[in-house]
């Protein structure tokens, strides 16, 4: 193996990433661009997506209530309500911008990665009917029947509505992984972007 | 089956959470007042009822200020447990020893601004299907007893949910969660906002690890060993691994929606995060 002088070494360590920027810049860029794509895709196609936003008359393609009724009328929303928007808007905020030379261990340049945190995004999904808590976060943790409950209360009556209600009751809402876990992942890969 | 891990959690959650209700938000009121005579058919022979307007009785002798019973005058005259009386906190009224059923009896007692209870029911049941009696704290009267064993408002209902070990230290030691919730039924919105501001700032608060026999109330609604003080109950217990509050998240019934409920009520949420690190089956 040939090794390179000192001065050698440094001043590669020096010029390097001035001169390199441009080619490993558009390279990250171009692996970012791929990853932010897979991520908001997964995102559309997971079936908690899916199913809200197919609205009040989806199946319940999750399997989070048995089948019966559907999430998006299960937590309240009202007809017309798009609660996955704010989600997919900060999906696809995220942004990649140059951070520094690298130099400490082997020569090159970092970016840094501006993904939202699972508390970022329970922020901006909050309940109908209690905005202090969110129903992505609802999702993951469990979620009562109380939105179906209430929306009902305030809009039809009667005994067709009651016997649905009580088999949404019945049926009870089965946790799933949902932002937390996608967030974490794509955390990942994009740490491991080069 | 023995007392488990999720036994002292809510026993240790309980009285934690009505000490710093209490504590924090001085929340009760002392009360002097008569008692009135009403036949429960859930009791032995051996006791009569008589019944104050209020339920729950603050039972924690360390809340400063709080006027603790140790009895009450029976036809102007003081009588204790020593005379055979039991006092039922829960259902606020005193069970006299006898079977006469038209003295006078009067007491004095705090009682609290929010009754707490334990309870399975989920949160749409305990909202849209129950049908609460209010035991409103600022009455305007005739005076008369409040019905015993019922849940009356304004309340807080405390549960909890999920749990979850997740590995933490070599050895095998866990990192214990449990989602605890507390749903609050109140009269009007300063009580609510009250609680709910109590409660938000109760993250990182430690919560001392009680058993089961560290439960301080009898089967008939009294204390045991005659009164029970929170402080010193927690310091009986100083060598147990605490609870740790990690996070806590509150928010309200909307108030669009809580106008769809049949009754006037305000409606808070309280999610905790309750985290111990600890060996399995400890």
């Amino acid at each position: 193996m040939a090794f390179l002088p000192l001065d050698v070494q440094n001043a590669l360590k020096r010029q390097a990433p001035k001169a390199l920027r441009r080619d490993l810049e558009k390279e990250a860029k171009r692996n970012f661009k791929r990853i932010k794509a897979e991520m908001i895709k997964e995102f559309l196609s997971h079936p908690v997506t899916q199913e809200i936003m197919e609205g009040p008359s989806a199946p319940n393609i999750s399997g989070t209530l048995g089948g019966v009724s559907n999430l998006f009328a299960f937590i309240g929303f009202d007809a017309g309500n798009q609660p996955v928007a704010p989600i997919l808007e900060r999906l696809e905020a995220v942004d990649i911008i140059y951070n520094k030379e690298y130099k400490e261990k082997g020569i090159g340049v970092s970016f840094n990665v501006f993904l939202p945190t699972a508390e970022d995004i329970f922020a901006i999904t909050p309940l109908p009917w209690a905005t202090g808590r969110s129903w992505a976060e609802g999702i993951e943790r469990g979620i009562s029947g109380l939105g179906y409950l209430l929306r009902k209360s305030g809009g039809r009556s009667g005994a067709a509505v009651q016997s649905r209600v009580n088999k949404v009751r019945g049926g009870r809402f089965q946790n799933t992984p949902y932002i937390s876990s996608f967030i974490k992942r794509y955390k990942k890969r994009f740490e491991e972007l080069k | 089956m023995i007392a488990q891990f999720q036994h002292k959690l809510t026993t240790s959650f309980f009285l934690w959470f009505d000490n710093f209700l209490l504590e924090k938000g001085e929340a009760y009121t002392n009360t002097t007042g008569d008692f009135f005579y009403y036949a429960d058919p859930r009791l032995d022979a051996t006791y009569v009822a008589y019944g104050s307007p209020f339920k729950q009785w603050v039972t924690d002798s360390s809340i400063t200020g709080a006027t603790i019973p140790s009895g009450v005058f029976i036809d102007g005259d003081f009588s204790g447990r020593n005379d055979g009386v039991v006092l039922d906190f829960d259902n606020g009224r005193a069970l006299i020893s006898g079977d006469t059923t038209d003295s006078a009896v009067t007491g004095e007692f705090a009682v609290k601004d929010f009754n707490v209870y334990l309870t399975n029911d989920t949160e749409d049941d305990l909202i849209t299907e129950n049908k609460y009696t209010v035991n409103s704290r600022l009455p305007s009267g005739p005076w008369t007893y409040i019905e015993p064993y019922d849940d009356v408002v304004p309340a807080i209902f405390l549960s909890t949910a999920q749990a979850e070990n997740k590995p933490f230290a070599f050895g095998g030691m866990q990192d214990t969660t449990v989602q605890a919730k507390a749903v609050i039924i109140a009269e009007d919105t300063y009580q609510l906002d009250g609680v709910l501001s109590i409660f938000m700032d109760s993250v990182d608060e430690t919560v001392a690890a009680i058993p089961m026999s560290g439960y301080p109330i009898t089967e008939l609604g009294d204390l045991k060993g005659d009164s029970y003080d929170y402080t010193g109950v927690k310091n009986d217990y100083v060598g147990e691994t605490t609870f740790y509050v990690n996070k806590v998240r509150t928010s309200k019934l909307s108030d669009r929606t809580r106008k769809v409920l049949a009754n006037e009520l305000y409606v808070g949420f309280i999610d905790f995060d309750i985290e111990q690190h600890r060996y399995r089956f400890s």
